[in-house]
């Protein structure tokens, strides 16, 4: 019963756990933004067999992430991890202009689920700070992102290595997340 | 298939040459026979297929009247056969040539089937073998480049993720560097600062301890002179304390000298008073004497008138001379008193005349005495202000330890400062030393980089080379397959022609075998007409070539089951290969961009279904069952559909998981009862008591 006194408290307070999937394919830097968010470090990874669960705190908001692995074979299992889900961070690696097909089939199908049709979608063009890094608004075009409706959703140019732009995107999630509720 | 062997039929019975008419009577009779039997037989199997006594007798009764029936016609037949055996020898002429037609027809086909077959079957074999043996060698040598490429791979990611590694440790230590730099450099400036403040501290310590020592010089000045003024005042004093202790001596002296002069004085007055009494005394005496003078004169006048008492003029001379004896005496003692008051006269005068001067130096002493005084006063005064100038003197002495003490700290402080600035000052050439030697390390490691990075490049232009390679060989395969495949169309479509053949070939002989029961029919029927001199003998040749045909046709089915089955391998070790290749694809995604691979692989795989594929991960069923296991009871709850997922879990086993894990998170409630494969060994759930 370790949550025990955090269910009260919670309960008490009535601040509720958000809980955000990041999602993305692999080596598009899920992890690293994870552990960039939860204690503002730069870790190395290896590929997630899997996923990880982090509870991050920002702006007295807490936020329960799941860091779900991107490798072709266990991206069936993402749907399990759908159901009440407040946000989706979407991690697509700039750089891989190649699979940005793969990264957008994947993010439509992922849309079309009906546990996740209230969740706000944030996208992370992340790498920018490698040279041939797409731009936002070219890698919002390729993931067909204007042509989403009835959904909230930004994108944002982050570098989870150097950690910048992650802020402005948590910003505009807890502003979103505060006047949804 | 009987349909066209009926064309087929009728068709050889077109073209084999037959005597006009007389032959279609019995050939339509044969085919009636024929069609009878036929149907006969089907009746048999049908009636073997759904058999009961009653149709069974029925059937038996209609044979009887079959038997009649053909009894009446075999007697009819009888006088047919007659007729027919001129028919039948022409018969049996045209069946030989028939027969002859037929087995030529056979023997040809054969021969060229085999002559068709052997050549397809080596030329088959050979290509196979050939191909067989090269896909070999290329495989291998694929497969040993793409190990090669594999390892090459391996190390170069290996090398990569160790330069990357290393590229961040050497960042992180770079960032650790300039932390520290910034540190040392913060502190050194920080120190520099207090240094500053400590020498603008000692500038001023300094000025004022060169005010103080120059105060301290000016007042030690100031105190020589005064100690030179004290000792002369000293002296003067000394001096002055001389003369007062000499004049007190005098003073005393000339007191004593006073007192014993009034003494004296007194002494000479009253010796004086002596004198004058003694004057008087002696002038009493002269008169006496002058007196007793008169009286001796008187007496020696009277001695003179008197001769007679001579004795008493005697004693009266005795006495006279007594008297002037003592007169005599008398004048001298007052000759010597008068000696004596002269000189004491001369001498009172010159003590007179000294105490006269004495008086004077008396005056004098008063005179100094004042000065003495006052002498003493300056002195007191001195003193006090020497005491004063002693004390400023202490004080300043006391200041001047103080700065001294302050001075001896701030030179340590200062000379603490300026080790540490040394050492400082060292640290940061070590630090710079150091940072030279890590940008000489960091310069080589980019070196190194770049060289492995041009390494890369040229693996990569090896790799794009080989993939090229591979391309080629694939559309290479692919066109070797098209080949293949055509060939194997062709070689199917010969083998379908040959099957056709085959199998015309088996239903002319079944129809032959069909007929030959016919013909058997016929010859034992014409051999039980005939009584014999029939060409059995031929027929069972017949039967005999027929049964090696068939055998010899039975072997090559044999055969080309073989060569399919051999195929059918040979198309399996293709897909197999055809396997393996997208796997390498994908992984060559991942390495290279392939603008084929994509668009293959754009298949979305996050909605595809999972009930069905049991190739569950274990890798990743193991890492979510773990974290269910270990997780908070809010993660877990919503890991359970995984976990439900991965372990295909029924929609009861689920919910029952659900139920348990809100049962824990809540305070209240009761605990689900276990049901379902939860408790596998009990069937019925459980019956409450009451």
């Amino acid at each position: 019963m370790g949550g025990f006194f955090s269910t009260i408290f919670s309960s008490l307070f009535g601040t509720r756990e958000m809980r955000i999937l990041i999602l993305g394919l692999d080596g598009a830097g899920k992890t690293t933004i994870l552990y960039r968010l939860q204690v503002g470090e730069v870790v190395t990874t290896i590929p997630t067999i899997g996923f990880n669960v982090e509870t991050v705190t920002y702006k007295n908001l807490k936020f329960q992430v799941w860091d779900l692995g991107g490798q072709t074979s266990i991206r069936p299992y993402w749907r399990c991890y759908y159901s009440n889900t407040d946000a989706v961070i979407y991690v697509v690696d700039s750089c891989d202009r190649d699979r940005i097909g793969v990264s957008k089939s994947e993010l439509v199908a992922m849309l079309e689920e009906e546990e996740l049709r209230k969740a706000i979608l944030v996208v992370f063009a992340n790498k920018q700070d490698m040279e041939q890094a797409m731009t936002p608004t070219e890698m919002a075009n390729s993931l067909g992102l204007p042509a989403l409706k009835d959904r909230k959703w930004q994108i944002f140019k982050t570098s989870a290595t150097k950690g910048t732009g992650l802020d402005e995107a948590m910003e505009w999630l807890v502003e979103t997340l505060k006047s949804r509720q | 298939m009987f349909a066209r062997l009926k064309k087929k039929i009728a068709e050889e019975a077109a073209i084999a040459p037959r005597p006009g008419g007389a032959t279609r009577i019995p050939r339509s009779i044969s085919k009636e026979s024929v069609a009878s039997v036929g149907a006969d037989s089907g009746d048999d199997f049908a009636s073997d297929g759904s058999s009961s006594r009653e149709d069974l007798s029925s059937q038996l009764f209609r044979r009887n009247e079959q038997i009649r029936k053909l009894e009446a016609k075999l007697s009819e037949y009888a006088e047919q056969v007659r007729n027919l055996q001129k028919i039948k020898e022409k018969l049996e002429i045209a069946l030989e040539k028939h027969q002859d037609s037929s087995m030529r027809k056979f023997q040809e086909q054969n021969e060229t089937y085999q002559a068709n077959r052997a050549k397809m079957a080596e030329g088959m074999a050979l290509a196979l073998a050939k191909k067989d043996q090269e896909w070999a060698e290329k495989l291998a040598q694929l497969e040993k480049d793409k190990r090669l490429l594999a390892a090459q791979l391996q190390e170069m990611k290996n090398q990569s993720l160790n330069l990357f590694q290393k590229r961040d440790e050497i960042d992180e230590l770079e960032g650790f560097q300039q932390q520290e730099l910034a540190k040392v450099k913060h502190m050194l400036l920080k120190k520099e600062e207090s240094l500053a403040k400590m020498e603008l501290e000692m500038e001023t310590r300094t000025r004022e301890l060169s005010h103080a020592q120059e105060e301290l010089l000016a007042s030690s000045q100031v105190c020589s002179d005064l100690s030179c003024e004290l000792e002369m005042l000293q002296r003067q004093y000394s001096a002055l304390e001389e003369q007062r202790d000499h004049l007190l001596a005098a003073e005393t002296g000339a007191e004593n000298k006073i007192t014993t002069l009034e003494q004296r004085e007194q002494e000479l007055q009253m010796f004086i008073q002596q004198l004058s009494v003694d004057l008087q005394k002696a002038e009493e005496g002269e008169k006496l004497i002058k007196h007793l003078q008169e009286k001796v004169l008187s007496l020696e006048k009277r001695l003179e008138g008197n001769l007679s008492g001579e004795e008493h003029v005697q004693e009266l001379l005795k006495e006279q001379s007594t008297l002037a004896e003592e007169s005599s005496k008398l004048q001298q003692h007052v000759l010597v008193l008068e000696q004596q008051y002269a000189e004491q006269g001369n001498r009172l005068e010159a003590e007179i005349a000294a105490l006269e001067k004495a008086r004077e130096s008396d005056k004098a002493a008063q005179l100094l005495e004042e000065e003495n005084a006052n002498l003493k006063e300056n002195r007191n005064e001195y003193e006090s202000s020497l005491e004063a100038h002693k004390l400023e003197l202490k004080k300043l002495k006391e200041e001047w330890s103080q700065r001294e003490t302050v001075n001896v700290e701030i030179a340590k402080a200062l000379e603490e400062t300026r080790k540490q600035r040394e050492d400082f000052q060292q640290q940061v050439a070590d630090l710079t030393t150091l940072i030279k030697e890590k940008e000489q390390f960091l310069n080589e490691k980019t070196e190194a980089l770049l060289q492995k990075e041009e390494e890369i490049d040229q693996l990569k232009k090896g790799h794009d080379i080989v993939l090229l390679q591979l391309h080629q060989l694939q559309s290479d395969m692919e066109a070797c397959r098209c080949k293949k495949a055509k060939r194997e169309e062709s070689t199917g479509k010969e083998l379908n022609v040959l099957r056709l053949q085959i199998e015309e070939e088996e239903e002319e002989e079944t129809l032959e075998a069909r007929s030959e029961p016919n013909v058997s029919i016929l010859a034992t029927a014409l051999n039980t007409t005939l009584n014999g001199e029939v060409d059995c003998v031929d027929m069972v040749q017949l039967q005999k070539e027929n049964r090696d045909l068939e055998q010899q046709i039975v072997e090559k089915n044999k055969t080309i089951k073989q060569l399919q089955q051999r195929m059918l391998e040979l198309k399996k070790t293709l897909q197999k290969e055809l396997k393996i290749r997208p796997e390498n694809d994908i992984f060559e995604v991942r390495e290279k961009p392939n603008p084929e691979v994509p668009t293959a692989s754009t298949t979305v795989t996050n909605n595809s279904d999972l009930n069905d594929s049991r190739e569950i991960n274990f890798e990743y069923l193991k890492h979510v069952v773990l974290k269910f296991m270990s997780c908070r009871e809010s993660e877990a709850f919503h890991l359970i559909k995984a976990v439900s997922v991965l372990l295909n879990f029924s929609q009861e086993e689920e919910n029952m998981l659900k139920e348990t894990l809100e049962y824990k998170m809540s305070w209240f409630g009761s605990k689900p009862s276990p049901r379902g494969s939860i408790r596998p060994s009990i069937s019925n759930p459980r019956v409450p008591w009451s």
